[in-house]
C-alpha cells in the first residue's frame, strides 16, 4: 500500500520522504523549512512533542496567534487522519482554523505521515468520514492530493497558485495508528 | 427580433472562424485531454461509473424533496442557515441583503457556474459591493471583462500575451508573457483580497444530504481560502448537486476529475459541513439551493436526464463545433450541448433558439459523458419545440409538408431537379461550381450531381441470381443512395448476392424524415415514419438493411419515438427497429461475410472514417474495418478516425456552411496525414462531404464507401 501511495503521490507532483525515525523527521524538517512554522494543534504531533524538538533542531515554530502570523509563514505542518493509496490523497480533519490556515496560506505543507493510516481507495476512506462527521458537529474536512495547482493559462500546468507550491509527505512509522485522530 | 438575433449570431460566428488561433488551441486542447482522459480511466469501467452516477442522480431527481429536507435539516442543525431561491432574482437579492446587513465591502469568490448563471457579480456591483473572482480564469475574464467560454476553463480562449497585458494594467508594470511569472502575480495580487474581505461566496460540487455537508472539487486552492478566511461563506448551490450519501458523493468525485481534466482526483477535495471555528467565534455559513429553472427541467420528460450532468465540461471538449467557434458564440452562460439545454430552462428558450441549430448533432458528446445523458436527442427535442414556436421557415415547411410527405411528387421534383441541373453539370457526375448566389456551396467542396436514374428506376434491371437464398431482405436506400449514388444500390445487390442473399427494393419507401426531424418539423416525420413503416414490412424481410447510418438510426430509433402513442404503428414500428441493421453488421455478424471475401483485395492502403451515427448511433465501427482488413486491404488509421466530417445534412448547406467547412478541412488533413490512397466509409452523407473536399482541394485520395469497395473485388456481374 505504502509502494502505491508513494508512486501516486509522486505523480501529482508531492514529495515522499520516508524517514527511519522521529529524529530523522525531525532533521528534514529542520532542512527544508523556509520561514516560521505554523503547528497547528494535532493529537499526535503533540504527543510526540514535535515543536519541543523542532524548536532544539532551530526551526521557528508558531504555536499561537495563527491568524496574525499565518500570511507570513513560510511553512505549516501537520499529522494526517489517513491517505487513500489509489490517488495519493492526504485526509486531514481540519474544522480547527488554525490548520486551514496553516494548509493554505503558506508556501509549504509538510504533513507527519505514519505509513500504518494508509487505506486502499475512496470507498475505504467513505466509513471513516462517516465516523469523523459523526463525531464532531461541524466539520471541514480536506483531501489534499499534492500541490495547489492551475492550467488556466494556455493550460500549461502551472504549480502554486494560492495554495501550497510545495507539499512533503513525511512517512514515519510510530507517528499514530489512529485512523480518526490527526 | 429573432431576425436581428440571427444576423448578431452570424456576425458571432465569423468573427470566431477569422480567429485561427482560438481554433488551434482548442484543437491541441482536445487531443491532449482525449489521451489524458484515457489515462485517468485505465482500469476502470467507464460505463459502470456513469451507470451509477445516472441511476443516483435519477433517484434524487424523483425524491428531490426528501433529500433537500434531509439536506437542510442536517445542515441547519450544524449551524449553517439554508435558504431555497426559486430564481435568479431571489438568490440575488438574499445574497445583497445579506452583504449588506453585515456591512460587507468586499467579497471574494471561488468559481462558481451558479453565480455567472444568476449574474450575481452584477447585482453585487450594482448594490455598490466588489466582487473579486480568486479563481486565475475567473480573475482573468473578470479583468477582461467577458464570461467564460469553458465551465472548466474559463479563460481558455486567451493567450498569455493577453493576460500579461490585463495583468499589467493591475499592477502598473510591463508583465512578462511567461506563465508561471503570470501565475506569481495572481497569487500575490489576490493574496490581500481574502485577508480584506468580509464574505466569501462559493459554488459547490455536492451537497450530501446525509450528512448535510458540501463538497468543493478544486486545484487552485482559493476555494479553501474563501471559505476559510472571511467570517462569512456564503455557498451558491443548484439543487441538482444534491446526493444522497457519502457513497454518492464519491461516485461523483471518482468520475468529475478524471472526465473534467484527465486527473485521478483534483488537488483538493473539501467537505464543509455547518459553521465551523473562526477567529474568535464560528463562521457564518449561508447555503442559498437554487432551482431557477431546475424544477421545471425535472418535469420535462423529454429533457430531464440533462438534470445528471455534474458539469465536467467533456461535452465540449470533444465537440467540433466548440473546437472550431470556442464557447462565446457556441454557448450562453453555460456552453456546448449541455449550455443549450441548462440555457434553454434557466436563461429562457429565446436565449437558446441559435444554439439549438448549432449542433451538428455528431454525437461526440453522448459518448463521453459521464452521466450517460444523450444531450443529442434532448437537443432535436428542444429543436422541435422552437419550430413549434418560433417556425421553422416558411420555405422548409413547404418543402416538408407539401412535398415531402407527398412521395410520388416528392420524387418527381427531385427527377425535374436532375434534369435542371445539367447547364451547370455539363455532364459530369461532380458540381465544382455553381452559378449565382448557389456558388458558396460549392467554394469548398464539389457537389455530386443528381443521378439521372434514381435507383428506384434501375431497380428491375438489376439481375439477382441467387440459388436458395440464406436470406431475403428488404433495402432502405435513403435519399442520397436512391438519388445520387444509385451505383451503391448495385454495389450492394453485387456483395448480398454473392454471399447468398435476394435483395429487395419496396417502391413505396420515402424520405427517412430525419432531415425533417432535425429541422423541427416532428409532424412531417411522423407522417414520413408511417409510410415507411409500411413500405418495409409490407414484403415481410427478414432483414431491412440500410447504407446509410443516419436513416439506420431513424428505423431503429426515431420512427419508435415517433410512433409510439399511435396504438396502430407503435408495434409495427418496434418490429422494423428489430430487424433494421446496418450493411456492414449484416455481412459480419449474419453472414460471417470476413472469410467470404478473405485475400480478395490488393493490398492498398486504406483508412477508415466512422460516420458519427453508425459508431455513436449504431455502435457499429469495428464490422467495415473486419471487412476491409479481412478481404486484404491494408488497413491505416487516420488521427481522430471517428470525429465527425463536418456534413450534418442541412447543417453544411443551409444552417452552418462555414462551421461545416472548417471541420470538413480537419478531416481532409487528417485523411492525408495518414498516408493512405483510399479512405473508406459507410455513409453516403459523408462520402458527399469527403469526396467533395478532397475533389475540390485536388487531394490524391479516393473517397469510398466499403460496399464499394467490396463489390469492386468481385467479378463483374453477368447481365
Ligand atoms: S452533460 Fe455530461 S459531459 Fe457535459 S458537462 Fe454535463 S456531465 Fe459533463
Amino acid at each position: 500500500m505504502t509502494g502505491a501511495f508513494l508512486a501516486a503521490l509522486e505523480k501529482v507532483g508531492g514529495v515522499a520522504v520516508c524517514c527511519g525515525t522521529l529524529q530523522q523527521a525531525v532533521a528534514c524538517l529542520a532542512e527544508r523549512v523556509r520561514g516560521p512554522l505554523l503547528l497547528p494543534p494535532s493529537p499526535s504531533l503533540q504527543r510526540l512533542d514535535l515543536a519541543g524538538q523542532l524548536r532544539a533542531a532551530g526551526v521557528e515554530v508558531v504555536s499561537a496567534d495563527f491568524h496574525q502570523r499565518a500570511p507570513a509563514a513560510g511553512a505549516g505542518l501537520t499529522g494526517a487522519n489517513f491517505a487513500i493509496a489509489a490517488t495519493g490523497t492526504v485526509v486531514l480533519e481540519s474544522t480547527a482554523e488554525a490548520t486551514r490556515l496553516a494548509t493554505t496560506l503558506p508556501e509549504q505543507h509538510f504533513v507527519l505521515l505514519d505509513p500504518r493510516k494508509i487505506v486502499a481507495d475512496s470507498s475505504a476512506a467513505v466509513p471513516l468520514l462517516r465516523q469523523l462527521h459523526a463525531r464532531l458537529p461541524q466539520t471541514f474536512l480536506a483531501y489534499i492530493t499534492g500541490p495547489s495547482r492551475t492550467a488556466d493559462i494556455e493550460r500549461v500546468l502551472t504549480i502554486g497558485v494560492h495554495g501550497p507550491k510545495e507539499l512533503y509527505v513525511l512517512l514515519c512509522e510510530g507517528v499514530s495508528d489512529d485512523l480518526l485522530e490527526s | 427580433m429573432s431576425k436581428q438575433r440571427s444576423r448578431q449570431y452570424k456576425a458571432r460566428i465569423d468573427q470566431a472562424l477569422a480567429a485561427p488561433r482560438l481554433q488551434e488551441t482548442l484543437h491541441r486542447f482536445a487531443d491532449a485531454y482525449l489521451a489524458s482522459r484515457e489515462n485517468a480511466f485505465a482500469g476502470h469501467d467507464f460505463q459502470a461509473l456513469r451507470a451509477g452516477i445516472a441511476a443516483m442522480k435519477d433517484d434524487v431527481r424523483d425524491r428531490r424533496e426528501e433529500y433537500l429536507a434531509q439536506f437542510t435539516r442536517n445542515a441547519e442543525a450544524a449551524g449553517a442557515t439554508v435558504t431555497l431561491a426559486r430564481t435568479a432574482e431571489e438568490a440575488n437579492a438574499y445574497i445583497v441583503s445579506l452583504a449588506r446587513q453585515r456591512g460587507v465591502r468586499l467579497v471574494v469568490k471561488s468559481k462558481s457556474m451558479a453565480s455567472e448563471e444568476i449574474h450575481l457579480n452584477r447585482a453585487l456591483q450594482e448594490a455598490g459591493i466588489e466582487a473579486l473572482e480568486t479563481d486565475l480564469g475567473e480573475w482573468i475574464i473578470q479583468l477582461a471583462g467577458q464570461r467564460p467560454s469553458h465551465m472548466v476553463m474559463p479563460a481558455i480562449h486567451m493567450t498569455k500575451e493577453e493576460v500579461a497585458e490585463l495583468f499589467g494594467k493591475v499592477t502598473g508594470k510591463v508583465e512578462p508573457a511567461a506563465i508561471p511569472h503570470l501565475v506569481q502575480v495572481a497569487r500575490e495580487q489576490l493574496r490581500q483580497g481574502y485577508l480584506n474581505a468580509g464574505m466569501g461566496i462559493s459554488g459547490a460540487n455536492i451537497a450530501v444530504a446525509e450528512t448535510g455537508g458540501l463538497a468543493l472539487i478544486t486545484n487552485e486552492g482559493n476555494a479553501r481560502l474563501v471559505a476559510t478566511l472571511p467570517k462569512i461563506h456564503v455557498a451558491l448551490v443548484g439543487i441538482e448537486k444534491l446526493v444522497p450519501t457519502l457513497e454518492d458523493a464519491h461516485r461523483v468525485i471518482d468520475v468529475l476529475p478524471k472526465n473534467a481534466t484527465g486527473q485521478l482526483i483534483t488537488s483538493y477535495v473539501s467537505w464543509i459541513r455547518g459553521a465551523v471555528p473562526c477567529g474568535e467565534g464560528r463562521k457564518e455559513l449561508h447555503i442559498v439551493l437554487l432551482d431557477n429553472g431546475r424544477g421545471a427541467l425535472a418535469e420535462s420528460p423529454h429533457c430531464r436526464d440533462a438534470l445528471r450532468c455534474i458539469k465536467c465540461g467533456a461535452c465540449a471538449n470533444v465537440c467540433p463545433v466548440y473546437q472550431t467557434v470556442g464557447g462565446h458564440v457556441f454557448g450562453h452562460i453555460y456552453i456546448s450541448a449541455i449550455g443549450i439545454i441548462l440555457t434553454a430552462f434557466f436563461h429562457g428558450l429565446e436565449n437558446a433558439a441559435e444554439l439549438v441549430r448549432a449542433c451538428i448533432g455528431c454525437r461526440a458528446c453522448v459518448a463521453v459523458c459521464p452521466s450517460g445523458i444523450d444531450l443529442e436527442s434532448i437537443i432535436l427535442h428542444l429543436r422541435e419545440v422552437l419550430g413549434e414556436e418560433e417556425g421553422i421557415g416558411a420555405g422548409k415547411a413547404l418543402v416538408f409538408k407539401r412535398i415531402m410527405r407527398n412521395r410520388a411528387l416528392f420524387h418527381t421534383m427531385i427527377r425535374t431537379a436532375s434534369l435542371l441541373q445539367k447547364p451547370v453539370t455539363r455532364g459530369e457526375r461532380t458540381i465544382r461550381h455553381l452559378p449565382l448566389f448557389f456558388a458558396g456551396l460549392t467554394e469548398w467542396r464539389s457537389l455530386p450531381a443528381i443521378a439521372d436514374r434514381p435507383l428506384r428506376d434501375q431497380w428491375s434491371g438489376i439481375a439477382q441470381r441467387v440459388e436458395k437464398p440464406r436470406y431475403k431482405v428488404a433495402f432502405f436506400a435513403g435519399c442520397l443512395n436512391d438519388f445520387v449514388y444509385p451505383e451503391l444500390g448495385r454495389d450492394l445487390v453485387k456483395v448480398l448476392n454473392h454471399l447468398g442473399v435476394t435483395v429487395s427494393f419496396p417502391r413505396e419507401q420515402n424520405c427517412c424524415g430525419v432531415p425533417a426531424l432535425y429541422s423541427g418539423d416532428r409532424e412531417t416525420a411522423t407522417v414520413l415514419a408511417e409510410q415507411n413503416v409500411a413500405a418495409l414490412l409490407a414484403g415481410n424481410p427478414d432483414f431491412v438493411v440500410t447504407t446509410c447510418p443516419t436513416c439506420t438510426m431513424a428505423l431503429q430509433r426515431d420512427f419508435v419515438d415517433l410512433l409510439r402513442d399511435h396504438p396502430r404503428w407503435a408495434a409495427r414500428a418496434e418490429q422494423l427497429a428489430a430487424i433494421t441493421i446496418d450493411v456492414s453488421r449484416f455481412i459480419v455478424e449474419k453472414l460471417d461475410g470476413g472469410s467470404m471475401l478473405q485475400g480478395l483485395a490488393a493490398p492498398e492502403k486504406v483508412t477508415y472514417h466512422d460516420s458519427c451515427h453508425l459508431k455513436r448511433g449504431a455502435g457499429v465501427w469495428r464490422e467495415p474495418r473486419r471487412l476491409l482488413a479481412d478481404s486484404g486491404f491494408e488497413l491505416v488509421e487516420m488521427a481522430h478516425a471517428d470525429r465527425c466530417c463536418g456534413f450534418g445534412g442541412s447543417y453544411s448547406f443551409t444552417s452552418h456552411p462555414d462551421i461545416a467547412r472548417h471541420i470538413l478541412n480537419d478531416k481532409v488533413v487528417d485523411i492525408e496525414k495518414s498516408g493512405a490512397t483510399c479512405v473508406a466509409m459507410d455513409c453516403p452523407g459523408c462520402l458527399m462531404q469527403i469526396r467533395g473536399g478532397l475533389d475540390k482541394q485536388e487531394k490524391p485520395v479516393r473517397a469510398a464507401h466499403t460496399l464499394q469497395l467490396l463489390a469492386e473485388l468481385l467479378p463483374p456481374e453477368k447481365s
